[in-house]
C-alpha cells in the first residue's frame, strides 16, 4: 500500500495534478514566496539592528531587544498570529491577511535573527576590534569594517536556517486563510478529492525550496569561511 | 478587585481541556521523539550505506516539511491511503509531531556519538560487549550529555508546536481558548486580546524556564 507510492505512475499522476491545476498552484507558490522574501529582508533588517544593539550593549534599545527576542522566541507563532489577526481587531486595529502573513513571520524571524547576529559579532574575537582601533577607526567604522564583515560571516548558516523556517510558518496563514500554497492546495483537494496527488505536490514543493535553501547554506560555509577556520 | 464574570468558566475550560491536552501531547511526542530518534541517530553511525541513505531520506524530508503540511498528510493523505491509516486529530497531531522531533533528534544523536573518541567503542569491544551493548551501555551514556541540551530545547519546540495541531480541532491550549472566545462572541462579549494574551502568558512561563535550563546545561556540559 505504501509501496504503491513507489510505482512509477504515481510520479507521473502527481505531475498530471500539478499540470491540471498550474494556474492556482503558480500564483500560490508565487504567494508564499512573496511572503517569505519581504518578511526574510524585514527579519535580516531587524537581526541585524537590534543583534549590533545587543552585542554592543546600547543601553535601552539592548534591553528593549532583550524582551522582544524573549517573549517572541517563548510564544507560539500561531498564538502570535492569532494576535494579530483575530484578537487586534478588538481595539479596532484590521490588518489584511497578506500584512498579516509578512509581518507575523518577519516578527518571529526578526527575533531569531537578532540572536544569530548578535551571536554571530560577540563571536568577532576583541584583536580584530582592537587592530581597528589601532587603525585610527572609530566606534561606527570599526563596526561597519570589521565586526560586521566577520560578525555577519559566522551568523550567515544561523540566519539562513532562520529564513528555512520562515518559509516553512508561512503554512500557518492557512489559518488566516492567506491563499498561499498550503491553503490553495487545500482548496483544489476539496474539490477534486485528489488527495495523496495534492498533498504529494504540496510536500514536494516545500522540500524544493527547503532543500535548496539547505543547499545553498553548504555552498556558503566553504565560500566565505574565516581564512583562520579555512586552516 | 474582582474578576469579572467570564473569567471564570474561561480559565477552567481552558486548563482543565487545553493545558492537559497540550501536556499529553508534548510528553507523547517528546519520548515517541527521543526514543526513535536515539535509534535513527545511532543507526546513522554504522557504515551501510542502505539503512544510512533511508535515514538520511527520513531525517531530510520530516525536517524539511513544514510541521502543518506533516499534520495534513498524516490526517488527510494517509487515510485516503488504506482506511487502516485513519487517526482521530489528537493521535495524527502525535504523529507529526512525533516524525518530526524525530528527524531532529536523529540528526543531533549522530554527532553526539560520533564525538565519543573511538578509544571508548574499542575498549568496549575489548570487554566483550556487542554492538547492541556497546552502544548502549557505553556510548549513549556518554553521548547522553551532549545530547541534554538539545533534548531540552526540543521539548520547548514540541511544547510550542502542539499548537499547529488547533489546525485540525485538536482541543489544546489554542484551540480550547479559540472555543471560548468564539461562544463570548457569540453572546455579544468580546475578549480575543485576554484570552490569546493569556495563551501566551501560559506558554512564556513554560517556556521560559526550560530556554534557560537548556542554555544553563549547554554552558555546563560543555
Amino acid at each position: 500500500m505504501i509501496l504503491g507510492l513507489l510505482d512509477p505512475s504515481f510520479l507521473g499522476d502527481v505531475w498530471s495534478f500539478a499540470r491540471d491545476n498550474r494556474d492556482e498552484l503558480v500564483d500560490a507558490l508565487r504567494r508564499t514566496l512573496t511572503v517569505s522574501a519581504i518578511a526574510i529582508a524585514g527579519a535580516s533588517i531587524i537581526g541585524l539592528t537590534l543583534g549590533a544593539a545587543r552585542a554592543h550593549r546600547i543601553p535601552v534599545v539592548s534591553q528593549l531587544a532583550a524582551v522582544y527576542v524573549e517573549v517572541i522566541r517563548n510564544t507560539p507563532i500561531l498564538v502570535q498570529i492569532f494576535m494579530l489577526y483575530f484578537a487586534l481587531p478588538q481595539i479596532g486595529i484590521r490588518l489584511e491577511a497578506f500584512t498579516v502573513a509578512w509581518l507575523a513571520v518577519m516578527i518571529w524571524g526578526g527575533a531569531f535573527n537578532t540572536e544569530n547576529f548578535r551571536a554571530g559579532f560577540e563571536a568577532v574575537p576583541t584583536r580584530y576590534r582592537e587592530a581597528g582601533a589601532a587603525l585610527g577607526f572609530k566606534g561606527i567604522a570599526t563596526f561597519t569594517n570589521i565586526t560586521l564583515p566577520i560578525g555577519g560571516r559566522i551568523a550567515l548558516p544561523s540566519s539562513i536556517n532562520t529564513y528555512i523556517s520562515i518559509v516553512k510558518n508561512t503554512s500557518l496563514m492557512y489559518v488566516i486563510s492567506y491563499p498561499e500554497i498550503t491553503t490553495v492546495v487545500l482548496q483544489i483537494n476539496a474539490l477534486t478529492l485528489q488527495t495523496v496527488e495534492a498533498f504529494s505536490t504540496l510536500a514536494i514543493s516545500y522540500l524544493l525550496i527547503v532543500w535548496s535553501m539547505s543547499a545553498l547554506i553548504r555552498i556558503l560555509e566553504r565560500h566565505l569561511a574565516l581564512p583562520e577556520e579555512a586552516q | 478587585m474582582s474578576t469579572p464574570d467570564w473569567v471564570e468558566p474561561v480559565a477552567r475550560y481552558v486548563l482543565e481541556v487545553g493545558l492537559r491536552n497540550t501536556l499529553k501531547l508534548s510528553a507523547i511526542a517528546l519520548v515517541g521523539s527521543t526514543l526513535i530518534g536515539v535509534t535513527l541517530g545511532t543507526l546513522l553511525t554504522i557504515r551501510f550505506l542502505p539503512t544510512r541513505a533511508l535515514i538520511r531520506l527520513y531525517i531530510e524530508i520530516w525536517r524539511g516539511l513544514p510541521i502543518l503540511v506533516t499534520i495534513f498528510i498524516v490526517y488527510f493523505a494517509l487515510p485516503a491511503v488504506s482506511s487502516a491509516l485513519r487517526f482521530d486529530a489528537i493521535t495524527a497531531g502525535a504523529i507529526a509531531l512525533i516524525l518530526w522531533g524525530s528527524a531532529q533528534v536523529a540528526e543531533t544523536t549522530r554527532g553526539a556519538v560520533q564525538s565519543i573518541p573511538r578509544e571508548q567503542h574499542e575498549a568496549a569491544s575489548a570487554l566483550g560487549f556487542g554492538w547492541v551493548g556497546r552502544h548502549a551501555f557505553v556510548i549513549m551514556p556518554q553521548a547522553l550529555r551532549r545530547l541534554l541540551p538539545p533534548l531540552v530545547g526540543l521539548l520547548v519546540n514540541i511544547i510550542q508546536n502542539t499548537t499547529i495541531v488547533q489546525i485540525i480541532g485538536a482541543p489544546e491550549l489554542l484551540e480550547s481558548a479559540e472555543r471560548q472566545v468564539e461562544r463570548l462572541t457569540f453572546e455579544g462579549e468580546q475578549h480575543a486580546i485576554e484570552i490569546y494574551g493569556a495563551i501566551m502568558v501560559i506558554f512564556f512561563c513554560i517556556s521560559f524556564p526550560l530556554t534557560r535550563l537548556s542554555a544553563y546545561l549547554e554552558r555546563r556540559l560543555a
